[in-house]
């Protein structure tokens, strides 16, 4: 079974494209949120793998928080994309990395393989160049 | 002016020397006093006089004898004395056509004798005299002794009148200090050389809430915020020992108990061997200002976040786009790596802010570039664009070129280059020289280069378009056998034409 991402992005234009091209590498996407009790909403409905967490959402710069409790209290893998990557440089507890956004259809799917090798603790020998993983 | 060589001098010079010396209509004062009381008893004598001549009346400073402290100018007998060059001596007045029908002298009772010593102004006018006289004559006159006793005692009546002015020039002075220090919105102190504090002006106390003398000394420290004592300490103490001017940002109490950003500034008043002697300081309520930063920092954030927001909305946009053309997928790609490269340098631009800059981390040339030619990493995760030499910061007018031009060269070489071999890699050089900054790239193990290509890419056209038209440097390229050189040379001002702009203002 392919993966389940979800997608917290409060560009609508992003948000449908990143969705475009994980539908387009064959993964699930169980939803799009704009803010963080949509969010929550979703991953009480329904079993997530992954959550791609831009930082400043439609009810303000609540994605790290919100990425946080995702990856530590609800069990996701959590891989934030942002385009100011550096609200996260000094790490958040429970998330992978930050993907820095404009980014490429390839850099995002060597980031989703590998965030998901990470899940099921497959062993990674590198991490994609463009990806920020945190330690 | 009188001339000093000559003594020449007119009676509205004399008259303004005497008016000079403030001493008319004073009080009497025990150094005066005592001189004419040693005059006296010296010269034995009934009477002696620290004698003024003003325009209309003879005034005086001291006597003893007369009871009087001034007498119409006609029956002076100083007045003549003045016509002398040093002193005056009469031994009988009777006998001297001047003064022989002088009242003082017909009177029952009157002067015989007389002796006066000039009392000279620095220029050498005359402005009156010490002088002692007696009911009874002496033909002898005064011994040399008595004489020279009294030109010393002159002197000291003239060497009083300077010291006196001295004082009340510098107390105005003190005066307009003061009330200068008082009427400024500054804080104002100021500390002996060794760094007690002796003065604080006005508004310090009104700021403060404190009472005069109360933050003499060390007290001052008190009032600052426990957190920035050390640091100001540590701050002051420096500027003492090396005499550097003081300046610090600290939080100082204010009488509402509210601390408030202030700008602590000070320097060293030295005398003519370069000892430092005072130290003047100011202390600026800068709160206010630290506020506005504060916002604009905000403002600058949000702004800088919106912006880079958008790089990734028109990303999105041209790959949305290309959905409904298949054939456009490769345009849309190379679209996108560019406007993505842009964004990535906007990640790196300054200015930010000194409160934003650890947000972000590293914002230099380098750290761009590292960022940049990340995806450029060879399998085993080491890059293969090496960088190397002078570090700089940009900005965000040169951040465009910038991103464009290293861009180009790096797709460039992945595609046609040094990095589409799997061991080929890349050496840039970037180089501060006087007033340009070089950049050197440098294509290794790449393909053969085998001559200039025939064709000019749109890549190639954007890169000169960088360097020649944005940066307003020179774009040479070199297709050496071994592999491409690029070189930009670029005025040193490039990277940063705001700041630059901003030194130079």
């Amino acid at each position: 079974m392919s993966a389940r991402i979800l997608i917290i992005e409060d560009e609508a234009l992003v948000a449908m494209e990143l969705k475009f091209a994980l539908l387009d590498l064959g993964y699930q996407v169980v939803g799009l949120a704009a803010d963080a009790p949509t969010a929550l909403d979703l991953v009480r409905e329904s079993e997530v793998d992954l959550a791609l967490v831009d930082i400043h959402l439609s009810d303000g710069p609540t994605g790290i928080e919100l990425g946080r409790e995702l990856g530590q209290e609800r069990g996701i893998t959590v891989l934030f994309m942002t385009a100011n990557p550096g609200m996260v440089r000094d790490g958040v507890a429970g998330a992978v990395g930050v993907l820095p956004k404009p980014t490429d259809d390839y850099a995002i799917q060597s980031a989703v393989e590998y965030a998901l090798q990470r899940r099921k603790g497959e062993p990674t020998l590198y991490a994609p160049p463009e990806l920020q993983v945190f330690n | 002016m009188i001339d000093a060589s000559t003594s020449k001098w007119t009676e509205a010079d004399r008259l303004k020397a005497l008016r000079a010396t403030g001493i008319l209509d004073t009080d009497r004062e025990p150094a005066f006093d005592d001189i004419v009381e040693l005059a006296a008893s010296l010269c034995e004598t009934p009477v002696a006089v620290v004698n003024l001549i003003d325009a209309e009346r003879q005034w005086f400073k001291a006597e003893v004898g007369l009871g009087v402290r001034e007498t119409p100018l006609e029956t002076s007998f100083c007045r003549h004395a003045l016509l002398e060059a040093d002193r005056l001596v009469v031994p009988d007045a009777r006998e001297d056509a001047r003064f022989a029908c002088n009242p003082l002298v017909t009177a029952e009772g009157g002067f015989r004798f007389y002796a006066g010593v000039l009392l000279k102004s620095g220029d050498g006018a005359p402005l009156g005299t010490l002088c002692v006289l007696d009911v009874v004559p002496r033909p002898e006159g005064l011994t040399p002794v008595q004489l020279r006793a009294l030109e010393v005692m002159a002197n000291q009546v003239m060497t009083l009148l300077d010291l006196r002015r001295g004082l009340a020039r510098e107390r105005a002075g003190n005066a307009r200090f003061d009330a200068l220090a008082d009427s400024m919105p500054q804080m104002v102190w100021s500390t002996r050389a060794d760094g007690f504090h002796d003065y604080f002006n006005a508004r310090w106390h009104e700021f403060t809430g404190t009472t005069p003398g109360s933050t003499d000394g060390a007290g001052w420290s008190d009032l600052f915020h426990p957190e920035d004592r050390e640091r100001a300490w540590e701050v002051w103490r420096e500027s003492l020992a090396t005499g550097e001017p003081y300046e610090i940002e600290y939080r100082l109490r204010r009488h509402d108990g509210l601390y408030r950003w202030t700008l602590g500034r000070a320097t060293a008043i030295r005398d003519d061997e370069g000892e430092i002697v005072r130290w003047f300081g100011t202390c600026t309520d800068i709160d206010d200002l630290k506020q506005i930063e504060r916002g604009k920092e905000l403002v600058s954030q949000e702004l800088s976040h919106r912006i880079k927001n958008i790089f990734a909305v028109v990303s999105a946009l041209v790959a949305l786009s290309a959905r409904q053309h298949p054939e456009a997928k490769a345009f849309s790609q190379s679209l996108r790596t560019r406007i993505n490269a842009l964004a990535r340098a906007h990640e790196f631009v300054r200015p930010h802010t000194e409160i934003s800059a650890p947000s972000v981390g590293t914002m230099t040339l380098h750290a761009f570039l590292e960022a940049m030619f990340r995806p450029y990493t060879g399998v085993q995760g080491a890059p293969r664009v090496l960088l190397s030499g002078d570090d700089a910061v940009f900005d965000d007018q040169a951040a465009t070129s910038v991103a464009l031009l290293f861009h180009e060269m790096a797709t460039n070489a992945a595609k046609y280059g040094a990095l589409s071999e799997p061991d080929g890699w890349v050496t840039l050089e970037t180089r501060k020289a006087d007033d340009r900054f070089i950049l050197v790239w440098r294509e290794h193990g790449g393909p053969p280069v085998t001559g200039q290509p025939t064709r000019v890419g749109f890549g190639t056209t954007l890169s000169t378009l960088s360097v020649e038209g944005q940066l307003g440097g020179r774009l040479e390229r070199l297709w050496l056998a071994e592999g491409l050189v690029v070189k930009a040379d670029l005025p040193a001002t490039a990277l940063s034409r705001r700041r630059a702009a901003l030194k130079t203002a």
